[in-house]
């Protein structure tokens, strides 16, 4: 278990490598075999994971360059687990459900990359090579957006690679600020984030990193009003693109929030919270809003993402236990549901190549498992208590109300616009008569498709009736950054704000 | 008795998900027989748990933790006290009986077996509401109700109509929700737990305004649930559904979950009054306001909806006066004698295949002997005639509105009586006696299955006797909900309820005069009052027209305007510039020698420019 860190975030790199090599006809399943061992990998992984243990696991520490204190630096804790496994599981399914013959192989090598960049980006705690491997992610994408999309692919894959790559470029500036800081204070030079955490820095220079990683995580979420590029890369990218953009990809952003933001910069944080805290409202409302409005299924999802992350960014920033650990979960909620929405809308699309809603109607009564599965999945993004989306959800605004209860009321209004959008697409699509012929003949579900559904409908079950393993596991690592937060604040107002949403009661 | 308590519970969703394996199949007899019978399974456990309550107590099992996070600890809990326990038996006696109907009923429909699916996760559903330890175990149920009415509202989901009922219920309940969502917050907060016993016994350390606004909150998350305005306009849409669907969920259990909040929280709304009398007021409204749309319907359905309201504004009354015991009690008669009204209702559907237009109905006694006695029945018993079970928790809601001082309220009820028993005896004769009109259509109506009457016969007798538990049942209910006196002088008390029978009697002879003569004439279709109540006081336009029409346009506007014309559009803006002032500065590099010099020359002029003016910052 020494390496287990290392052996999951290459496993799949080197098999990509040694995929060039597989025959064409094989290539599939090979790229599902290489997904599920990497899947168990990650299984092993939370069974040897102490969940007594608030710190980091598993380390791995080797110099890369001593003199400028960067190293190769791998560490697992609560918040970064699940979000590990959610990655090698929707990795898993999307390859399972995968049914593009044209240049396959290259499409499962990049895909195997792609899964080797997102587990580091969650498990490396280098800064510098964290970097490195949050840019590296954009590079499969955009092959599997630009190379499988559909006819606007080209314009919609540029504009996902330059807009995130270019939000990012100013954490750069951030992270080399860091180190410069941290070289001032300490008179050595670190990337460690660990080391990083333990630095005093003085408001202003806060409130500047704050600015400088935020655009880089608010584009990722991504956050009003930078989320343009995601209707289009979810309008244009294959099925599988989608699944892992929307599961994984957007959790990089909430994550961002998470792991550098509010423990780098506690009393940036709060002096940014309200502003963020209404950002996320409009994302939420808007988001909702603007999914009504769509006429094509996929983009209605898409903007059902903007409208939960709304929600994860909102938890993030309520800065108590409660609200961080349900955004966690609601990020891995969201994967979970959103990729199998994605997946289900792809269904339909191999069948009548349209994802207009107006082209469907009535077809429960033709493809009654694919309505039934479709309807799991819708009431767990409208957040039906013991489904998954529930408890995040509920966890997020609990925590946000104690912030301020007015706000936290017009987020909840999500609940109500979700279920206006959700419930308006089943309405349209499966419900009425049957209004085209050519609907009369489609095909259920098949095996495959099943295949990588049904774990989906198991786990959104499962986690919804029984999510106290994972919470319990994350909330111990939302604890300690709480109370690193309080201790690391250089405002007293800021201490204050952490202490009183934590406690019950007027005041402590 | 923890066992009992697992097989009242999870029976019917054993039933339900077992059922569901065969969802899609065609129909299999067998698995309308097993629903019912492990919902009889839950039923006959419910019915040893009330004994045991009655002897020992109450029952509480931890079956295990849910959510934990932060100091917030949610378990699967169970309580099986006073109250539960009589919404337990309702709920799984009503429900029996009406899986039992539905197997006639449903006879002939393809989706046979997903009915019983979602009619046994339903009551697993509304089980697990009225018996959860705490707060959110009670949203779940709550919740959970909602998804199975959605689900049996949009059965038939082929017809255009159901889906959007089923989804304006589904809406308008969520709206509620959001309600109560923000109340199990600030209790939360406040308290620190969702547990039942924790919260009521450190409420009333609170400052008022906070147990005000929990108060308003809870409040709201009812008006949902139980259709009160102005959320109710979903109750009489949701007649789309299947006719036991109606009976069970949008008359006897469901809609009455709201009802059942106030009275769990009865340690809450006792320590806010002036929030009660504004539950009671706005009760009463809706007794009044529902009834008199239920008089000019002519819907079979809805207007038996219309009652539905109209009486859970009289439970409203009661409990926001502080009678929780008996608001609970209409609760329980009305379950009996309003399902009993419903599945008739069902009877008569059937044999006039599927039409509703009472108009189009009438001496339908002859050809439906057992179902016309069995809806006059239901009928005198919600008009609230001696001995029937109405008239015993009816009459007594309208003394307590005497014994608050609140006469107008009083008197609310008191017209609501009188209209109530018109609209009544109005459908009975409309339906069972007069002119027979579906002769004209060429309809042969015919009787339903003599299992499906007999199926019937309990609820009919309770309907007659239910109100004679009356003192029993204060006695066991009032070991947990704080009881509550009539004390009104012995003479007026006779009086009360004299002038209440004589108005409900009144109001049942003359629809039995009004229509034995053929009815009203049609001129009076002319006035604006029929208009008005036709068409529900243009409630569900002014719906449409200022709130759906409106929140399209502005998604629309979101999005064609906002999201597209200025927000991506500016992010392709920056990109359109860089490109273009690329593309124009590309010409500097033209490759002539004599263009470089001059652009050399310009350059250093800039950087001369720059040595000489700029100073850098101290």
């Amino acid at each position: 278990m020494d390496h287990i860190l290392s052996l999951i975030i290459f496993f799949p790199f080197v098999a990509g490598l040694f995929g060039f090599l597989v025959n064409k006809d094989s290539v599939r399943a090979y790229g599902i075999s290489v997904s599920a061992i990497e899947f168990l990998l990650t299984l092993v992984l939370w069974v040897g994971f102490d969940s007594s243990n608030a710190g980091y696991q598993f380390v791995e520490y080797t110099a890369l360059i001593p003199s400028f204190g960067m190293s190769y630096y791998l560490g697992v804790d609560g918040i970064s687990l699940f979000l590990v496994i959610l990655t090698s599981l929707m990795t898993m399914i999307s390859l399972i459900a995968l049914n593009i013959e044209k240049d396959a192989k290259n499409l499962i090598i990049s895909v195997l990359f792609l899964e080797m960049t997102m587990v580091g980006v969650f498990l490396i705690l280098d800064v510098i090579l964290f970097y490195s491997f949050w840019e590296l992610s954009l590079v499969p994408m955009l092959y599997i957006i630009g190379a499988w999309g559909s006819a606007r692919r080209v314009y919609a894959a540029i504009k996902f690679f330059l807009y995130t790559f270019a939000g990012s470029v100013l954490m750069l500036v951030g992270i080399l600020y860091m180190g410069f800081l941290y070289h001032e204070a300490t008179g050595i030079w670190s990337f460690a984030l660990p080391d990083w955490y333990l630095l005093q820095i003085p408001l202003q220079m806060q409130l500047w990193l704050f600015g400088a990683f935020f655009l880089a995580f608010a584009i990722k979420v991504p956050m009003f009003p930078f989320h343009t590029w995601l209707p289009y890369a979810h309008g244009q990218a294959p099925t599988i693109g989608s699944i892992i953009l929307a599961a994984v990809l957007l959790k990089m952003g909430s994550y961002g929030f998470v792991r550098f933001s509010l423990p780098l910069f506690p009393d940036a944080s709060v002096y940014f919270l309200m502003p963020i805290a209404i950002i996320a409202i409009i994302m939420v409302i808007y988001g909702a809003m603007v999914a009504y409005a769509q006429e094509d299924m996929k983009q209605v999802i898409a903007y059902s993402s903007i409208s939960h992350m709304g929600i994860v960014v909102l938890g993030t920033f309520a800065m108590n236990a409660e609200g961080i650990t349900g955004s966690i979960f609601l990020m891995l909620s969201h994967g979970i549901v959103s990729g199998a929405l994605f997946m289900l809308v792809g269904v339909i699309y191999d069948r009548r190549h349209t994802k207009l809603m107006s082209e469907f109607g009535g077809i429960a009564s033709v493809m009654p498992n694919f309505a039934t599965i479709y309807g799991i999945m819708l009431m767990a993004s409208v957040g039906l208590p013991l489904s998954v989306g529930f408890v995040g959800e509920f966890l997020s605004l609990v925590g946000f109300y104690k912030v301020n209860w007015v706000m936290t009321l017009m987020a909840g209004s999500g609940i109500i616009l979700g279920a206006v959008y959700m419930l308006n697409l089943y309405k349209k699509s499966f419900f009425g008569p049957i209004t085209h012929e050519e609907n009369r003949t489609l095909k259920d579900l098949n095996g495959k498709e099943l295949t990588a559904l049904i774990p989906l409908v198991a786990l959104v079950v499962i986690l919804g009736v029984f999510p106290k393993p994972v919470l319990s596991t994350i909330d111990m690592s939302v604890k300690k950054m709480l109370s690193l937060m309080e201790q690391k604040a250089v405002e007293n107002d800021t201490r204050d704000l952490i202490i009183n949403v934590n406690s019950i009661g007027g005041k402590r | 008795m923890e066992k009992y308590v697992y097989i009242a519970l999870f029976a019917p969703l054993l039933s339900s998900l077992f059922v569901a394996l065969f969802a899609t199949r065609p129909k299999i007899l067998f698995m309308g027989i097993l629903a019912s019978l492990l919902i009889g399974a839950s039923m006959i456990s419910s019915f040893i748990l009330l004994f045991y309550v009655n002897a020992h107590g109450a029952l509480h099992v931890k079956m295990m933790d849910w959510i934990s996070a932060g100091n917030l600890e949610i378990p699967f809990g169970f309580v099986v006290d006073q109250v539960s326990v009589i919404m337990m038996v309702t709920v799984t006696f009503v429900s029996t009986i009406i899986h039992v109907y539905s197997i006639g009923y449903m006879d002939h429909d393809k989706s046979f077996n997903r009915f019983f699916s979602y009619l046994s996760a339903f009551v697993f559903s509304m089980l697990i509401l009225v018996m959860s330890d705490n707060f959110v175990g009670l949203f779940i149920g709550w919740e959970g109700v909602g998804l199975c009415s959605w689900l049996l509202i949009g059965f038939w989901y082929h017809k255009p109509s159901a889906a959007w009922a089923a989804n304006e219920a589904f809406i308008m309940n969520r709206i509620a929700d959001l309600g109560m969502l923000m109340g199990l917050f600030l209790i939360y907060w406040q308290i620190g737990s969702f547990q039942y016993d924790i919260v009521f016994a450190s409420i009333k350390f609170l400052d008022i305004s906070i147990v005000t606004t929990i108060g308003i909150f809870l409040f709201i998350g009812a008006m949902g649930k139980s259709a009160q305005f102005p959320l109710h306009t979903w109750l009489a849409d949701a007649m789309e559904g299947p006719t036991p669907v109606s009976a069970l969920i949008h008359a006897a259990t469901m809609v009455t979950a709201g009802v059942y909040l106030v009275i769990r929280c009865g340690d809450i709304y006792s320590l806010i009054p002036h929030i009660g009398f504004a539950i009671a007021s706005l009760g009463a409204f809706v007794a009044v306001f529902a009834a008199s749309m239920a008089l000019v319907n002519n819907d079979l359905k809805r207007i038996i909806a219309y009652s539905t309201l109209s009486q859970l504004g009289y439970m409203f009354v009661a409990a926001g006066l502080g009678a929780y015991w008996i608001a609970l009690f209409h609760l329980m008669t009305h379950a009996f004698f309003k399902s009993l009204l419903f599945l008739g209702a069902g009877n008569v559907m059937h044999a006039m295949h599927d039409e509703l237009n009472i108009k189009k109905m009438g001496g339908l006694y002859g050809s439906m002997k057992a179902t016309a006695i069995l809806m006059s029945v239901a009928s005198v018993a919600l008009a609230g005639i001696y001995p029937f079970a109405g008239f015993f928790s009816k009459d007594m809601i309208l003394e307590v509105a005497f014994n608050e001082g609140a006469y107008f309220l009083w008197f609310a009820l008191f017209i609501g009586a009188g209209m109530t028993a018109f609209y009544s005896f109005r459908l009975v004769m409309l339906v069972f006696f007069g002119e027979k009109e579906h002769t004209k259509y060429g309809i042969h109506p015919h009787e339903a299955q003599p299992f499906v009457i007999y199926a019937l016969m309990p609820l009919g007798l309770l309907a007659v006797i239910a109100g004679f538990f009356e003192h029993a049942f204060r006695g066991f209910v009032t070991k947990l909900l704080t009881n509550y006196d009539i004390q009104i002088a012995h003479g007026t008390e006779v009086l009360l309820i004299a002038a209440t029978l004589g108005i409900a009697i009144s109001g049942i002879s003359f629809a039995i005069y009004m229509y034995s003569r053929g009815g009203f004439s049609k001129t009076l279709e002319n006035r604006f009052c029929y208009k008005l109540l036709i068409n529900q006081y243009f409630i569900p336009k002014l719906y449409e027209l200022y709130i759906m029409k409106p929140f399209g346009a502005i998604s629309n506007f979101l999005w064609q305007k906002i999201d597209v014309k200025i927000i991506d559009f500016s992010v392709d803006m920056v990109a359109k510039i860089l490109y273009t002032s690329g593309e124009k500065s590309r010409k500097m590099q033209s490759g002539n020698l004599s263009d470089m010099l001059r652009w050399m020359v310009v350059g250093i002029v800039i950087l001369l420019a720059v040595a000489i003016f700029y100073r850098p910052i101290v």
